[in-house]
């Protein structure tokens, strides 16, 4: 019934619990050791330009009052897990938590307060297992929206996304299941606004420039980066990126690009390192005469600067150069700035003007 | 230079007359009747305060003097708006029929006025204050019910006649009765009663915790009945008579001890009446003033008295004998606090015997209770109190001008683990001890801050507070460790059955090895603490002479 990977994955969660029922008929403090998630446990690869993870683990230790809690959720995520794979059930992860969430016995407090107490328990699950959050029957909300000449096949049904209206399909946690066809599109263009991504669809820029357009809204969700960085492997269409011009920006440019420290053990899966970046940069306020439109830095976006200045995937010297030149005028800028010259303006001239010369950033 | 001091000597002189004719002319409980503020009796309640105050300390200090276990009643009742009637009985050694009249009816005429003795009163005007207070409030007598133990109690009233410094016996009667002690019953109007830190109770309460070895009753307006019992069967040793030092000594101190010496000269007055002073001394001295010390005492002048003090102060002596002090004691205030105050947690410090201002002997003893009915309460919970004692009488009034009060406030409790010293269930208790206390004024409520009472008192209370804050980080770490106990079994509940789940086992026999688990783990941390700290406490450092606190 199960399939084969199915299976791996049970077999690794029942090690986990193994392990720890050991722990408690030897009589030593039960532990489990998960993979240290942040900068000093992240490596950029030069040669595959992706964020990896490194082997450093910390061990959780229930008898420890500051794990305790902790390492009991992270095992009710498992022991749910695994009756999620043997149902060949899927769930999202709300519904994960809205699944375990109960009151203890004879207290007040319950297994969980909040949906943020359960999902980097389940990203530390996917890490010491070494399984994806797929394999574990776990998807998230559908985030991101994905519209022009490209023909998908899900489950059976062939979706034209280029027949969707101004709408476009959002995009799913989980796009291993897609087919693609009839691909006639030339780039891919990556928008970080759903502001910026309406004005273009409705200059059909995506028709007039025979190109598929994704919407991010925000940060890139999982789904949003496995598809695109499928869509650069599998049909191998280049990958050009459009953000506002602010560290948060760039930084959304470097996860879609590299991968993430939160998710770094997913980089080959998610990086797209062969994309490359459009704008907004520090010398289109000059090129483009913007400088009107532009905003003061704050103290934070100064701190995310310098700290984007030290990640080993920020020294290329084009990106030291833009995040200096924004530190140096203390401005910022957004896609929708470009409205100040006309709303038509980036769809017939900023972004044909600079894709089609090749004005471009690694 | 010696024309001018004459000069100066010639008018001084005069105005020592002058003062001893008037001292002659206005009798001393006239003189009571228009200073009665310095005496105690301002305000409604500290006037009431005042006047248990004197009735008991006469009763402690006559039980004290003849070895007796005081057993005190206090009770106060309202007769009226502002009007009271008061009855304090004790088990002391009656007074005999003859002195009757000038204890409560003649001013100075106290049995210790003039000794040198650390006693609680030592006007010799107290009682007969009260006689006087009462009966200018109320133009009504005293009546007193006393008697040695010899088959026949006296029941006097008596009034003071004020012109003639002497008891005004209105009534006698003898009642034939085996009974020992006395009882004092009056009225008083224009005072007023409340449970305040002011009041009556509080001074009772007070005098309890300073006294273990006295059982005091109270009863208040209400009808209700508070007995504190005895903490002690010891009765303090009684006070030893000593001489008074030189130093500190006052011109008319000294003029009025002479006028009353049988010496021949004033030389060998000074050497029998006060102590230190040797004939060696009094050889120095002579080198020193201007007149003949072979002169009769009798006959010395205001000037030639200023002479000889101002002598004194510039002379060295040895300090006074120590041997006249009398603290409580660490373990018999140990026993006040937790028969008063029934605390949590409580720490006693008696320093040993100091001098101050160059040699006048006193000592420290402090204590901090916590928890129990220790502190008091108020509308927004419990307070701290501080209770100031001189000798183990109660300072009520004053508190703010007093080098108790000072010494206190200097302490930074916060170093102790006492967040918020103002609204901790704490009672600091601080005891000086001293012949002769330096206090600011007549009213004898608060101390004046000499250095070296102040830095005795800080040492002592950082001493306890250090002793609070082991306490205090024993009790916090036995919260914590309960409380992990009581999250690990909590969460035990939830992960044995996950795990048992996981891999097909039984969740309860899981739930109890984890469980045990916890239980074992926890005991051996428990264990490996109390050795170490066992240790800890083996090891500590005295401190005892370090100020931590740095100067204030």
């Amino acid at each position: 019934m199960m399939k084969d990977r199915d299976k791996f994955v049970v077999s690794k969660i029942k090690g986990l619990a193994e392990e720890i029922s050991d722990d408690i008929g030897k009589g030593k403090p039960p532990k489990m050791h998960v993979p240290l998630r942040g900068l000093n446990n992240v490596k950029f690869d030069k040669q595959s330009n992706l964020l990896r993870l490194g082997n450093k683990t910390s061990a959780r230790n229930f008898m420890n009052i500051a794990h305790s809690r902790k390492f009991m959720q992270t095992m009710l995520i498992a022991s749910k897990c695994q009756e999620l794979v043997s149902r060949g059930k899927t769930a999202s992860i709300r519904e994960m938590y809205y699944q375990l969430k109960h009151t203890i016995a004879n207290t007040k407090e319950n297994t969980f307060e909040d949906q943020s107490e359960s999902d980097p328990l389940i990203v530390d699950l996917e890490t010491s297992l070494e399984v994806l959050r797929e394999e574990l029957h776990l998807k998230a909300d559908d985030k991101g929206t994905i519209i022009g000449n490209i023909v998908i096949e899900d489950s059976g049904d062939f979706i034209d996304c280029n027949k969707l209206g101004r709408s476009g399909l959002a995009i799913p946690s989980i796009v291993e299941q897609y087919k693609f066809h009839e691909v006639k599109a030339e780039y891919v263009l990556v928008i970080e606004t759903a502001a910026m991504f309406d004005r273009l669809v409705e200059e059909k820029y995506h028709t007039k420039n025979n190109c598929i357009m994704v919407a991010t809204k925000g940060q890139a969700a999982r789904g949003i980066r496995r598809l695109i960085s499928r869509i650069n492997r599998e049909l191998k269409l280049p990958v050009i990126v459009f953000t506002d011009g602010d560290p948060w920006g760039y930084y959304i440019y470097s996860v879609l690009k590299a991968g993430s420290m939160a998710l770094a053990h997913e980089s080959e899966r998610l990086g797209t390192p062969k994309s490359s970046y459009v704008g907004m940069t520090m010398t289109d306020i000059e090129t483009y005469g913007l400088e009107k439109v532009t905003e003061k830095l704050k103290d934070v976006d100064k701190k995310r600067i310098s700290e984007l200045l030290q990640y080993p995937w920020f020294q290329h010297k084009e990106w030291r150069h833009q995040l200096s030149l924004m530190a140096e005028k203390g401005l910022r800028i957004e896609q929708q700035a470009l409205a100040s010259k006309s709303l038509e303006f980036v769809a017939e001239e900023y972004l044909p003007e600079k894709i089609n010369s090749g004005k471009l950033l690694p | 230079m010696a024309e001018d001091k004459e000069a100066e000597g010639e008018i001084k002189e005069r105005k020592a007359d002058e003062l001893f004719k008037e001292f002659k002319e206005v009798s001393i409980t006239e003189f009571f009747r228009k200073n009665k503020a310095h005496l105690g009796y301002s305000g409604k309640l500290r006037s009431l305060t005042t006047v248990i105050h004197e009735l008991v300390t006469n009763s402690l200090d006559a039980c004290e003097e003849s070895g007796i276990l005081p057993e005190i009643k206090v009770e106060i009742k309202q007769l009226g708006n502002e009007h009271y009637r008061f009855t304090e009985t004790d088990n002391g050694p009656g007074i005999p029929e003859k002195h009757i009249g000038d204890v409560f009816g003649k001013m100075l005429a106290g049995t210790k006025f003039h000794r040198n003795i650390q006693l609680r009163g030592q006007q010799g005007i107290g009682v007969t204050g009260v006689t006087l207070f009462s009966q200018m409030t109320t133009g009504k007598p005293m009546k007193i019910t006393t008697s040695t133990g010899d088959g026949r109690i006296h029941e006097i009233k008596l009034m003071v006649d004020v012109m003639k410094n002497k008891a005004d016996v209105i009534e006698t009667n003898i009642v034939s009765k085996l009974w020992q002690g006395t009882e004092i019953e009056g009225e008083l109007k224009g005072v007023l009663f409340n449970l305040s830190e002011h009041g009556p109770f509080e001074y009772v309460r007070r005098t309890a915790l300073a006294n273990p070895h006295l059982k005091i009753s109270f009863v208040d307006p209400e009808g209700r009945k508070t007995v504190f019992e005895r903490a002690s069967d010891v009765v303090p040793r009684p006070p030893t008579e000593m001489k008074p030092h030189p130093k500190g000594l006052s011109v008319d101190e000294l003029l009025t001890k002479s006028k009353m010496s049988d010496a021949r000269k004033v030389s060998s007055f000074l050497e029998t009446t006060f102590a230190r002073v040797s004939t060696s001394k009094t050889k120095e001295l002579q080198g020193m003033v201007n007149f003949d010390l072979n002169k009769n005492p009798r006959k010395l002048t205001w000037a030639e008295s200023e002479e000889i003090v101002q002598a004194f102060e510039k002379m060295d002596f040895m300090a006074p004998s120590i041997e006249g002090i009398r603290p409580i004691g660490e373990k018999q205030i140990e026993k006040a606090f937790l028969n008063v105050l029934k605390p949590e947690f409580h720490a006693v410090v008696s320093r040993k015997p100091t001098v101050y201002s160059g040699g006048i002997p006193f000592q420290i003893e402090v204590g901090i209770a916590y928890g129990g009915s220790s502190g008091k309460p108020s509308a927004e919970g419990t307070k701290s109190e501080v209770m100031r004692f001189a000798n183990c009488v109660p300072l009520l009034f004053d508190a703010g001008g007093c080098a108790l009060t000072e010494a206190i406030n200097s302490v930074d409790w916060k170093r102790y683990d006492v967040k918020d010293f103002e609204n901790s269930p704490i009672t600091v208790f601080v005891n000086l001890v001293s012949m002769y206390v330096p206090y600011t004024s007549a009213g004898k409520q608060s101390v004046t801050g000499e250095d070296e009472i102040v830095k005795e008192i800080r040492m002592a209370l950082m001493e306890v507070g250090r002793k609070f804050q082991r306490y205090h980080s024993k009790l916090r770490r036995d919260i914590e460790k309960e409380a992990r106990m009581n999250a690990l079994m909590k969460y035990s509940t939830e992960l044995a059955p996950a795990i048992a789940r996981l891999i097909g086992k039984d969740e309860k026999k899981m739930l109890k090895d984890l469980q045990d688990l916890i239980k074992k783990k926890l005991k051996m941390e428990e264990e490996r603490e109390a050795k170490l700290e066992e240790y800890m406490e083996e090891a500590e450092p005295d401190t005892t002479f370090k100020d931590e606190e740095g100067e204030k």
